[in-house]
Order: structure tokens, then C-alpha cells, then sequence
């Protein structure tokens, strides 16, 4: 028996869809961005790098030049102590101005967007229009952007022509999102991207789904599980 | 669901004729039998052995989708293909996702095409309906424009006419004053002379042969008679210079409130002079109400029809002016049996600069310009004619009118 989610507590529902039967919460989250910014890159490295208790393959659709044109998925997951699994399906869009449509029937249902920033400055425009694209989407199928769980990552920090962090955190001083900074090819700050967003989208889970009172996950928990739960449980078995 | 967020299970990813390729591919691979079972324990090939058996999940993301099951006691070759499977399991699993996906975002488009297409359409039917809107308003903008030009001209016509009536009344006033005045002046002198003629009487037989010889007598008597008519005369242009201000008074644009009856009478009686003897001119002007308008205006309305009338009779007919108070204003008829008006031309008769006249007889504006006043009153104006038998002409003005 297959429930979605609907209740209004905490601001708007999130879409995750919860299996009593199964014992199954699955939670989406997009990878959003400009094209060429890093998504599926950032999907790779938090396969191979970090350690979700839980981990399945990736699957990626790519083109000969290494542009995702449908999506990449990958499944992560944890086990509460309640035995509820709760299972994040990781996507990343296409970021091509053409597969709009593509990128409006991923976006629809997410719980969660990290939005991938190029850092270059010859790229502001790209993301600029890309961050205006999503949030015209998601008015399209119907998410709050205003609640929505969002995290901004200024991936690429090992290219010259960027911005420093300072100016960057400075632009950015009136948004309400948390904003990280990475160099994916190089796997740094994809966890920690991954761990804020888990940070942005455990209070509205909690608040949905008693994941604290009814499965005894704690926010700590549920980061930590969902990051380096494998490491946690190499040092600890 | 649909989509990229739909779930397979291992059945609907392995249809019959997959699994019966590859079991015995597997079979080959594993070194033995083998069973597959979905998620629910359901065999999906092979049949599961009893007692003692290898069991490995086959994964397709987290949980396992199904297991591979064999007697054959060699774990990493079923380890291994369990895995194959599971490859070929996220292959076909992201194929149905990426064609749904695929599906979806066709249909979305086709959708938004239909919606542009009838957007599109949609204005494109207000284009049409607004070019043709366009034509008929710019139609009715030049029509306007054409009445205002007439309107314009007319009363410009009427304003230089009227500047030039009362500039010439006023040229008149003055000799027909002194002219009166000394035709007053001189029958009193005629009756003086009377009283010298009779005092005479008594005078020498010369003096009354010659007074006999001129005829004393009667040229007193006509004198009186002459000096009579000529103050009728002198009268009379007086009051034509009268009725002329009146009449002209198109300066006097605003409007006034007053009685109809009394701008009709002073028409035709400036009209009766002009009439041949033959021609009767009939008056039935019942008591009217008051009307707010522009009473030269009106005035020129009345002229034209008249002078109209008058010429469809000609020299011997009857026109008949008749008023009377209707509904929520005034009626006036005016009806002659004259000639009448052809069929063909009835209906133009208000057409500007339409005429039937010759040449320098008329200009072809009297109904028109008398169909914009009467039209600017709010009234209207019908005309019925028979040919040969006359021809009927109604004025309704409101009473509350313009």
C-alpha cells in the first residue's frame, strides 16, 4: 500500500512517497544547473566517494560527448532503527536549453534541489537563467519554491576566472539558501553539498513523517547515514 | 506513476521471451539449475529446489528486486550472475524510464503546440474581426467627418447669409424709417390741403374754374389713397426686414427654449409672398410646448421643405403646414400635391449634392443639411411621394431635444 504524501504540516508536503507495506520512504532529489556545470559529476563522485549506508549503482544515460541527455539516478539509502528504509533517488537533469521538457517531468515530484553553479564569471548568465528556469518549473508542476529544500553549489572552484567565495557569499547575502562550494572533479565539497541539502530536507521529512519520534532518526543520524554511513559502519564492524 | 518515478518489478522488467533466452545463458554460466523468483517469492523460471539451495538477491537500486536460486554449490559464479542480471535489470529499467520519460515530454510538447496553435488562431480571429471592425469604423468616421464638413459648410452658408441679411435690414430700417415718418407727415398734409380746397369755395370763378380743371377733388382723394398704400408698403418692409433678422438668426446658434408654431408662421409668411396665385397655402398649427432648440436652425428646415413644396406644385396646387404637440414632443407635416418624387430617387433625396434640378437651381444640400439639424435635435425626418399625387413630409422633434 502506496501513500503519498499530503498532510500540510511545516509548510508544504513533500511529494516522498511512503510504502507501509514495503517499510519504504523514497524521497527525490535533483541535481539543477546550467548545462556542462557538474550534476552528473557531482552524482559520480558521491557514488564512488562518499559512503551512504546504503548505495546502489548509478545509472547514467550519456551521449558521446558525455552530455546527460534524459537524467542520471542514484539510489542512496539508510535503515532507521525502526527498520523503515528510507531510500533518496539522486537525479540529475539535462542542463541544455532544449530538453526543457525533460528537465519540467524530472523536476515534478522532487523533495529536494541542489542547484549546480558554474563559478566562472563568463558563466553568470547561464546561471542566472538556468536558476530562473527552475524556479519557472517549479511553479509549472506545482512545487513551492519558497519551501522548497534547496541547496546552491559554486562547483568548479579549481578554474581560473571565478570569483572569490567573499564576493560570491556577498551576491548571494539576500537569498535564504545555504550556498557550498565545490570542485566536483576533484570530489571536493560534494559531500559536503550533499550534507547541507540533508540538512535543508530533514526538518520537513521529520515534520511529515515523525522520522525522529516514530523510527528513532535523528537529524545527526539521518546526515550522517546518508553520507558516511558506510564509513561508520567499516570503523565500527 | 510515471516516469522517472515509477517501479518495475523483475516481471514487468523480464517479459517471457527475455526469460526464456537467458535462463539457459544463466543456466550455462552457473554450471547448473537454476530459479528466479520475484520480490514476493513467485518463481519467474525454473522451479526452486527442495531442501538445501543457494539463494543471491538480484539488485536493481537498493532492495532486492528478486533472487536467483540454484543447487549449485558455487556462490561467486551465482554472485556473478545475479549481477549480470541486475545490469541488464538497470539497463532496461532506465530504457522504459528515458522512453517514458521520453513519452511524456513529446505529449507536453504536442500539448503546448496544440495551445500555441489555439492561441494563435484565437488571434488571429480577433485580427480579422478587428480589420473588419476597422472598416466599417473608418467608414463611420469618414461619414461623420463628411456631415460635420456639410454641417460646416452650411453654417457658414447660413452665417455669411445672415451677416448679410442684417447688415442689409439694418441698411433698410433707416430709410423705410424716414420714409414712414414722411409718409405720415405727408397725409396730414394732405388733409390741410383739404381745408385750403375748402376754403377756396368761396374764392373767384377763375380760382374754381381752374380747381375744377385739375380735378382738386380727386386728386385729394387718390393722393390720400397713394400715401395709404405706400405706408401698407413701407409696412410691409418692415416687417419682411423683420422676419428676416428672425430668420437669419444663425449666430444665435444656442439654443433657446421656444414655441415652433411661431418660427412656421414666420416661414410661410415669408414664403406667401412669393407664392403664384395659384397656389394655396393651408395652416393648421395646433398649440405646441416649448422646445430647447436652435430655433435659425429649425428655421432653415422648415425654409427648405417649403421652398421644396413650392416647387412641386408649381404654379397651381395646395400646400398644407400642419403642427401639432405628439408624445414627448412636436410633429410637423408638411404636405403638398405636387409632382412628387420618382421611386428611383426617393432614395437619395438626403444623398449630398443629389439633385434633380438644373443646373444653378439647387445644390443639392436642402434635405440633407435639413436632415442633420433636424438629426443633431435628436428628431427625425420622413418623406413619403407618389409620383403625381404629392408628397408627404414628417418632422418629429423630441422634447427633449439636443
Amino acid at each position: 500500500m502506496v501513500s503519498r504524501a499530503t498532510s500540510e504540516q511545516g509548510g508544504a508536503a513533500l511529494m516522498a512517497e511512503f510504502d507501509e507495506e514495503l517499510g519504504r520512504l523514497t524521497v527525490k532529489v535533483v541535481y539543477y544547473g546550467p548545462a556542462q556545470s557538474g550534476k552528473t559529476t557531482n552524482l559520480m563522485q558521491l557514488h564512488d566517494l562518499a559512503g551512504p549506508e546504503l548505495k546502489g549503482e548509478i545509472m547514467t544515460l550519456e551521449t558521446q560527448n558525455d552530455r546527460t541527455l534524459f537524467f542520471d539516478l542514484l539510489p542512496v539509502g539508510l535503515r532507521a532503527p525502526s527498520g523503515l528504509l528510507v531510500k533518496l533517488r539522486l537525479f540529475t537533469v539535462p542542463g541544455q536549453v532544449a530538453h526543457d521538457g525533460t528537465r519540467k517531468a524530472i523536476l515534478s515530484r522532487a523533495d529536494a534541489v541542489v542547484f549546480v553553479a558554474d563559478s566562472r564569471r563568463n558563466q553568470t548568465t547561464n546561471n542566472a537563467e538556468s536558476f530562473d528556469n527552475l524556479a519557472a518549473n517549479a511553479a509549472r508542476v506545482g512545487l513551492d519554491f519558497a519551501t522548497l529544500p534547496l541547496v546552491i553549489q559554486f562547483n568548479k572552484r579549481d578554474l581560473p576566472d571565478i570569483d572569490s567565495e567573499a564576493v560570491i557569499r556577498e551576491q548571494w547575502r539576500e537569498a535564504p539558501w545555504p550556498l557550498t562550494f565545490a570542485s566536483a572533479i576533484g570530489g571536493e565539497g560534494v559531500r559536503e553539498t550533499f550534507a547541507a541539502l540533508l540538512g535543508q530536507l530533514y526538518p520537513a521529512l521529520d515534520a511529515q513523517f515523525a522520522l525522529d519520534a516514530q523510527h528513532g532518526l535523528s537529524a545527526e543520524a539521518f546526515v550522517a547515514g546518508l553520507c558516511d554511513g558506510d564509513v561508520a559502519l567499516r570503523a565500527g564492524g | 506513476m510515471k516516469g522517472v518515478d515509477r517501479s518495475f518489478t523483475l516481471e514487468e522488467l523480464l517479459g517471457g521471451n527475455t526469460r526464456a533466452s537467458l535462463q539457459p545463458r544463466i543456466e550455462s554460466l552457473v554450471g547448473g539449475a537454476t530459479a528466479l523468483t520475484g520480490s514476493g517469492g513467485e518463481p519467474l523460471w525454473g522451479r526452486i529446489p527442495d531442501g538445501a539451495s543457494f539463494r543471491v538477491p538480484i539488485q536493481l537500486e537498493l532492495e532486492p528486486i528478486g533472487h536467483l536460486v540454484s543447487d549449485v554449490p558455487d556462490m561467486p559464479r551465482l554472485r556473478a550472475a545475479a549481477a549480470l542480471l541486475g545490469f541488464l535489470l538497470r539497463q532496461r529499467a532506465q530504457y522504459l524510464m528515458a522512453s517514458d520519460l521520453h513519452i511524456e515530454t513529446v505529449q507536453a510538447d504536442y500539448e503546448a503546440l496544440l495551445a500555441k496553435h489555439a492561441e494563435l488562431e484565437e488571434s488571429e480571429r480577433r485580427l480579422r474581426e478587428l480589420s473588419s471592425q476597422l472598416e466599417q469604423r473608418v467608414e463611420a468616421q469618414v461619414a461623420l467627418l463628411d456631415e460635420r464638413q456639410r454641417q460646416l459648410y452650411e453654417a457658414e452658408r447660413l452665417a455669411s447669409v445672415g451677416q448679410l441679411a442684417a447688415g442689409i435690414a439694418h441698411e433698410i430700417n433707416n430709410p423705410i424709417g424716414f420714409i414712414r415718418s414722411n409718409l405720415g407727415t405727408s397725409r396730414k398734409y394732405v388733409g390741410q390741403l383739404r381745408a385750403v380746397r375748402d376754403a377756396l369755395q368761396g374764392g373767384s370763378a377763375e380760382t374754381l374754374e381752374r380747381a375744377r380743371e385739375i380735378d382738386v377733388d380727386f386728386i385729394l382723394d387718390d393722393f390720400d389713397d397713394l400715401l395709404r398704400d405706400c405706408l401698407d408698403g413701407a409696412d410691409r418692409i418692415a416687417r419682411i426686414v423683420r422676419d428676416l433678422k428672425g430668420f437669419s438668426n444663425v449666430d444665435g446658434a444656442a439654443e433657446e427654449s421656444l414655441d415652433l408654431g411661431e418660427n412656421l408662421s414666420v416661414v410661410c409668411d415669408m414664403l406667401a409672398g412669393q407664392l403664384p396665385p395659384g397656389v394655396a397655402l393651408h395652416r393648421r398649427l395646433a398649440p405646441l410646448p416649448t422646445l430647447r432648440c436652435r430655433s435659425g436652425h429649425l428655421n432653415q428646415v422648415f425654409f427648405n421643405v417649403l421652398r421644396n413644396a413650392m416647387q412641386a406644385v408649381g404654379e397651381h396646387g395646395t400646400i398644407s403646414v400642419a403642427a401639432s404637440a405628439e408624445e414627448g414632443g412636436v410633429c410637423i407635416e408638411i404636405v403638398d400635391d405636387g409632382c412628387g418624387i420618382a421611386k428611383e430617387h426617393l432614395g437619395r433625396v438626403f444623398d449630398p449634392f443629389y439633385t434633380t434640378r438644373a443646373v444653378g437651381e439647387g445644390t443639392g444640400l436642402g434635405l440633407t443639411v435639413a436632415r442633420d439639424i433636424v438629426q443633431s435635435h435628436r428628431g427625425r425626418i420622413d418623406i413619403a411621394s407618389k409620383p403625381g399625387s404629392g408628397t408627404r413630409v414628417k418632422i418629429s422633434l423630441p422634447a427633449e431635444a439636443a
